[in-house]
């Protein structure tokens, strides 16, 4: 660890704190994981809360501010508020959200009664118990980096050895209950490994900052992978990266650590949710735009061929009149045509390419077979019952049965 | 006045107005949204400073309640797009909000002493100190700003009752019947952001959290009709509000803290107790149709064959 410190190309302080994010990124990353695919991700912030109680009880016990006890406090806490909201959420009058909202406040509550007790009670000591809360980031110590790192190997390691149990448990709870795997079990093990990441996070970035750190990797994450074992790394990687990259801003700026890193991965996190390839809101949006202007291309194809077949080349006002189309549409449409070759103009008067009858013959000969599906398919005996992809039918139904389609179709339905 | 007559009476209006609002959040699933609220209206009371240089209650519930209504609609928005999951989206939008809010702090108004825990979330032991005065008499601000809002809470489930309880409990027949359940959720969702606004700059956030979530849920474990859940919840906060004072004179320790350790205590009573959905009675049920199955299953002659 030492020599990591002093290989960065930065001062010590700023390498520990830079160090110290990137692990709270690995392990938050992975860690968190597993609660946003339960939808637990508020645990976290109940968890968190109910630290101060620890803290308290813990310096009550130990009569000091020493880091080690002090962590211990805040773990132990932190497992018995989990194992609270796992309890209360058995019931089952009590949904999820209630019983973390429940723990929350009731943790929370009890830490400050103890915080005011022990001020008032003359313990000089127990100023700054409170910063647990908040979290210093400067405060980071290199001897924490050795606890920070050990915690976060051996959780890591724990989720790669237990890692098919863990994702049978986390999508399909019956499947893995029936194959004899102890899911009550996993699942208190899933949220244990919250309380040591939030016990990794809670003294740097702060209690309610954790909670972002949590999620943003898994959110991040989520948006570009649909395989949990791409999944967990990519969080972690991307967990490291707003770690580093906030760390770095927040050392340029002279802003505060903990904060710095929850807007950078919020940005993080707005743009996977717009810009994901295939997922993200903008290229959905994208998509649907390209498939209008091709519907809309199509269609003006198949005009001009009807045109054409019924008189002279039309003008693109005949067109758009003929085919109930507004003329910028059709001018707009012709315009994606022309750039694909399919047209061959005549001064105002328009004739298809050789590509574009080509083209037009292939479109109609596509809309023929999915009419003769829609009417014929039944009699199809096909090798399994999956619907066919309506914008690549042969491909999808295969040669033979879109042959015998449209031998049906040509017959009229005889046999 | 005396102080603690005006520390209980606050609390006491605290928790009514949480406790008209709090049983359809816990009985939406939105009840964690209390906790995004108050953490996400902090860089709307700095941006009230840096802006005006003020710190006075309604100009800091304004912009308080600016941010609140940010962060209702940021996290409807974010799940409307259908890739983060409602818990997702609210653990996404509230840490940044507080993040801009400490960034902003430590920026713009350190000199200034607003100080994190305090002087920003309130502290109910300071309320008989902030005075107003009405018709010549010294009266605790928080109480006619808080019995305001109880009021308006109140007016907002006298005129939308029918709509809060249909598009509560089955939203689809809701649309169905032209009630519009997004347009009543919004406004429930602001209400209890401005209800949560302006208890925090009297009480402290986590009162007002702890008022909102904990005896609505005490109370849903208690009745099965809304009308008497309301009523419940708004016994249970008085209690606590009540108990929790005295608690807090006799251990000498923080006053919200010590009522949401009444109702936290109420809340593990009935979860223990209650007679319908009690673990003692839920136990016992078990046990009992466990014995009778036995029974029949160990003297088939005498079952009906």
């Amino acid at each position: 660890m030492g020599r990591l410190i002093d290989a960065l190309p930065l001062d010590y302080t700023d390498s520990v704190v830079l160090v110290g994010a990137v692990l709270i990124g690995v392990s938050a990353g992975v860690l968190g994981s597993f609660a946003v695919f339960r939808q637990r991700s508020l645990v976290g912030d109940a968890l968190a809360h109910a630290t101060l109680p620890g803290v308290c009880v813990a310096f009550l016990a130990a009569g000091a501010k020493e880091a080690t006890t002090l962590a211990v406090g805040a773990g132990l806490a932190g497992l018995a508020a989990a194992v609270l909201i796992v309890a209360i959420e058995r019931t089952g009058r009590i949904r999820p959200d209630a019983a973390i909202g429940v723990v929350l406040s009731v943790f929370f509550s009890l830490g400050v009664v103890l915080l005011t007790y022990l001020g008032n009670n003359g313990d000089a000591g127990q100023a700054g118990l409170d910063s647990y809360l908040f979290g210093q980031a400067a405060g980071l110590l290199e001897r924490d980096l050795g606890t920070m790192g050990a915690l976060c190997l051996a959780s890591l390691a724990l989720v790669a050895l237990a890692f098919r149990p863990l994702k049978a448990t986390l999508f399909d709870r019956q499947f893995a209950g029936s194959v004899g795997l102890p899911v009550t079990a996993l699942e208190l093990g899933m949220t244990a490994m919250l309380v040591v990441a939030i016990m990794i996070g809670v003294r740097t970035v702060g209690a309610i900052l954790m909670v972002a750190m949590l999620i943003v990797p898994a959110v991040v994450a989520r948006q570009l992978t649909d395989r949990l074992a791409t999944l967990l790394p990519l969080a972690a990687l991307v967990g490291a990266a707003v770690g580093a990259t906030g760390a770095l801003i927040s050392e340029s700026s002279g802003q505060p650590t903990g904060p710095v890193i929850v807007v950078t991965g919020f940005a993080l996190a707005v743009a996977a949710i717009l810009l994901a390839p295939g997922r993200g809101v903008a290229w959905r949006a994208g998509q649907a735009l390209r498939d209008r202007r091709r519907a809309a291309a199509e269609g003006v194809l198949l005009d001009l061929e009807t045109a054409l077949h019924a008189g002279p080349p039309p003008t693109a006002e005949e067109l758009a009149l003929g085919g109930g189309r507004s003329v910028a549409a059709v001018r707009r449409a012709l315009r994606d045509l022309d750039r694909a070759g399919m047209l061959a103009r005549d001064g105002e008067r328009i004739h298809l390419s050789r590509a574009g009858a080509a083209a037009a013959e292939a479109l109609l000969a596509r809309r023929r077979l999915w009419s003769a599906w829609l009417e014929h398919g039944w009699r199809l005996r096909l090798p399994d019952a999956r619907e066919p992809d309506p914008a690549d039918l042969r491909g999808s139904l295969g040669d033979a049965a879109a042959d015998e389609l449209e031998r049906l179709a040509a017959a009229g339905g005889e046999r | 006045m005396s102080s603690a007559l005006a520390i209980v009476l606050t609390a006491g209006l605290v928790a009514t107005a949480c406790g008209l609002l709090g049983p359809f959040l816990v009985l939406r699933r939105q009840a964690l949204l209390s906790d995004a609220v108050s953490h996400a209206v902090l860089p709307g009371i700095v941006l009230v400073f840096v802006l005006f240089g003020t710190r006075a209650p309604l100009a800091v519930i304004g912009g308080a309640a600016v941010f609140a209504v940010v962060c209702v609609l940021a996290i409807e928005l974010l799940r409307g797009s259908g890739l983060v999951k409602a818990d997702a989206a609210i653990a996404l939008v509230f840490p940044v909000l507080f993040a801009l809010g400490v960034i902003g702090v430590g920026s713009f108004a350190s000199g200034a002493h607003i100080d994190l825990d305090s002087t920003i979330y309130g502290e109910i032991a300071f309320t008989p100190f902030r005075t107003w005065e009405l018709a010549g008499v010294e009266v605790p601000r928080s109480i006619p700003l808080l019995a305001g809002v109880a009021l308006a809470n109140a007016a907002l489930l006298a005129a939308l009752w029918k709509e809060l309880k249909v598009s509560t409990f089955d939203p689809e027949f809701a649309q169905v019947n032209g009630f519009s359940p997004r347009l009543i959720s919004r406004l429930l969702l602001i209400a209890v952001a401005v209800t949560a606004v302006t208890a925090f700059e009297s009480v402290g956030a986590i009162l007002v959290v702890t008022l909102l979530i904990v005896p609505a849920a005490t109370a849903h474990l208690l009745a099965d009709r809304l009308p008497v859940l309301i009523g419940l919840t708004l016994a249970i906060g008085w209690l606590s509000a009540i108990a929790g004072h005295a608690t807090a004179v006799a251990l000498d320790a923080s006053i919200a803290g010590a009522m949401g350790l009444v109702a936290g205590c109420c809340f593990a009573l009935a979860l223990l107790f209650s007679p319908r959905h009690g673990l003692l009675a839920v136990a016992f049920a078990r046990a009992r149709r466990r014995a009778a199955l036995r029974r029949r299953l160990g003297a088939p002659a005498a079952g009906p064959r």
